[in-house]
């Protein structure tokens, strides 16, 4: 594998439904280190499906798949893996009601080798990031959408993840509300060289990243 | 931090949960308190100096105060027998007394009253007293238990009337066993003169020698003596004591795993139903790379958590349910609960025990969640 690549996937292929869905048919991908990427395609053409093999949340049946090194084809505890290579940010900010937001920030830390003040500590400097710190206590309930995006963003970001895999972060929002949240992870990933692969439905925004990708059937059809 | 806050989300199902668990340990606490109480006191009726051996007529009971009567003169023929080192004639009824003051009852109407020789009262458990003991020689006085102090509201110097006359309170003594304590004792002669059961005795308490065995002592009593009197010694009396307790403990054991079972469902039920409606909320934390085992943890502790604030409840609940109870019976007064570290311990690890019982299935559900299908669970 080229120092390059952060990731090379080659023929990957998932079926759901025991295999009369093709989720993805034959991928082959290479993404640079440090890469903007946006992910287009209609509705069920499988951009979540290849977000989630790149996050380890699953396993492939077919074809070879290299994240930051590791082969995920073979790895066994792929928990590990996802706690320090990868930051997920969903459409939904998936948050959990009852912690304070700072905790919610917490959360991916609990399997990394902090103490409790050094947990807190990195969360704070990430929710002064994303511009929030004075709502560390508060509730995430009484936020608004888009200052529940912005803690998400915080929690993929506070493990020092080499990739952000964002699926439509601002698909829940308000293009106004939206535009801030693009913004933030531009600046995020330009001031941290992460590699940020994102899903989008919206041209315009896509036209921000390095390089898009078209996927149709489980397959990429362009890229540009 | 989550295992202290997620078992109170739902704040109607944690409730309903531990009320059904609490309910469960509160049982095992109340009858812990009344076995632990009774225990005590058997444990106090063997203490140092009494007697060891009751000698009553054949065919009547231990405590031999409707059985028939013996005569007095046996007191001092048993002295005889090998073994024997002090003999004591005790005359016991049932009297009916009249309070002069206020409308107090005594427990069960009447009072327990015994009659023996001053000087063998340590033979009874009475070594010490708050006042002074009774004289003999026929005098109106008496000493009163602790807990029938209470109960007719007497105190040293206070006056009772027995049979129409009055005896006046000289001391109030404390033995710890609390049907002693419900009763009362004055000379031996004056209860004969005074319930015409004259050179007459219900029991003869017996004190072995120091290397004599009490058992064989009793038995040398008996065949003395084969058809007139039956001889117990104190640890036959405490057996039997405890085999009844031991029923009760059995009984305790029986409920705690009912509790167990009933409380273990109501914990899986509970943890299901949470751990289901957190789906998406698990997906995520996989996402951010939790191990299964922390999971497993997560939800275990939930369980735990639950169950040992049930426990708390459940301790507290049957305190208070004892102490209701014995306030509305009327000669409760005679018999203190003792909550012991045991049945604290009992109740503490059969609640953690159904945690973990409760908990783990919902747990092992909890981390086998595959990621993908828990994101995407609306
Ligand atoms: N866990 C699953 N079980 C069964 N089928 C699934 C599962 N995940 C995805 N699929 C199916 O795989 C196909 C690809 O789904 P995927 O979520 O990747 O689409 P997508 O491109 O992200 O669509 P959208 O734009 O609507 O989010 C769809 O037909 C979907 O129904
Ligand atoms: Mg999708």
């Amino acid at each position: 594998m080229s120092e390059e690549n952060i990731i090379e996937i080659h023929n990957l292929k998932k079926n759901y439904d025991k295999g009369n869905i093709k989720a993805l048919n034959g991928i082959d991908l290479k993404i640079k280190r440090g890469e903007f990427i946006s992910i287009m395609g209609p509705s069920g053409s499988g951009k979540s499906t290849l977000l989630n093999m790149i996050g380890a949340l699953d396993r492939a049946e077919e074809g070879s798949i290299k994240v930051a090194d590791i082969d995920l084809m073979e790895k066994t505890d792929l928990s590990e893996f996802r706690s320090q290579e990868i930051g997920f940010v969903f459409q939904m900010h998936n948050l959990i009601p009852n912690l304070t937001v700072l905790e919610n920030v917490e959360i991916p830390m609990y399997e990394g080798k902090l103490n409790s003040e050094q947990m807190r500590e990195r969360a704070l400097e990430l929710l002064e990031a994303v511009g929030l710190r004075e709502k560390a206590e508060t509730n995430p309930t009484k936020l608004s959408g888009g200052e529940r995006q912005r803690v998400a963003i915080a929690r993929a970001l506070v493990n020092h993840p080499s990739i952000i895999l964002a699926d439509e972060p601002t698909g829940a929002l308000d293009s106004k509300t939206g535009d801030i949240i693009l913004k933030l992870l531009k600046d995020l990933h330009n001031k941290e060289h992460v590699t940020l692969v994102m899903v989008t439905h919206e041209p315009y925004v896509a036209k921000m990243a390095d390089r898009i990708l078209n996927v149709f059937d489980g397959k990429i059809k362009s890229s540009s | 931090m989550l295992m202290v806050k997620n078992p109170f989300r739902n704040k109607t199902r944690a409730i309903l949960a531990i009320i059904g668990i609490s309910i469960g340990i509160a049982t095992i606490v109340a009858l812990g308190m009344v076995t632990g109480g009774l225990q005590n006191s058997t444990q106090n009726t063997l203490k140092a100096g009494s007697a060891e051996i009751s000698v009553t007529k054949i065919g009547s009971g231990s405590f031999g105060s409707s059985g028939g009567t013996l005569d007095e003169s046996l007191v001092e023929d048993l002295k005889n027998i090998s073994g024997v080192k002090d003999t004591a004639g005790i005359l016991r009824v049932n009297a009916n007394i009249s309070t002069t003051s206020g409308g107090g009852f005594g427990p069960m109407g009447g009072l327990y009253l015994s009659g023996i020789s001053r000087n063998k009262l340590n033979m009874v458990g009475i070594d010490s007293i708050n006042g002074s003991f009774y004289t003999e020689n026929d005098s109106k006085e008496i000493i009163i238990g602790k807990t029938a102090a209470g109960n007719l509201n007497k105190t040293v110097g206070s006056t009772i009337n027995i049979y129409g006359t009055d005896f006046k309170v000289t001391g109030i003594f404390e033995t710890g066993n609390f049907i002693q304590d419900g009763g009362a004792y004055v000379s031996l002669s004056t209860l004969q003169n005074l319930t015409s059961n004259q050179d007459k005795v219900s029991s003869i308490a017996v004190k072995v020698d120091p290397d004599a065995n009490s058992s064989q002592v009793s038995q040398s009593i008996q065949n003395a003596y084969p058809n007139d009197l039956s001889a117990t010694t104190a640890a036959d009396q405490a057996n039997r004591i405890n085999q009844s307790l031991g029923a009760i403990d059995t009984a305790s054991w029986a409920i705690s795993l009912l509790a167990i079972i009933i409380g273990g469902v109501g914990v899986i039920n509970t943890m299901i139903m949470s751990v289901y409606e957190r789906t998406r909320e698990i997906g995520v934390l996989k996402a951010v790379g939790w191990k299964n085992k922390r999971i497993l943890g997560m939800i275990l502790g939930e369980s735990i958590v639950l169950t040992l604030v049930a426990a708390v409840v459940g301790v507290i609940m049957g305190i208070i349910a004892v102490e209701i109870i014995l306030n509305f019976m009327p000669s409760s007064d005679s018999f203190t609960p003792l909550l012991t570290l045991d049945t604290l311990l009992k109740a503490f690890a059969v609640a953690f025990l159904v945690g973990v019982i409760g908990g783990l299935y919902p747990a092992y559900r909890a981390s086998r969640l595959a990621p993908t299908e828990a994101l995407r669970y609306e």
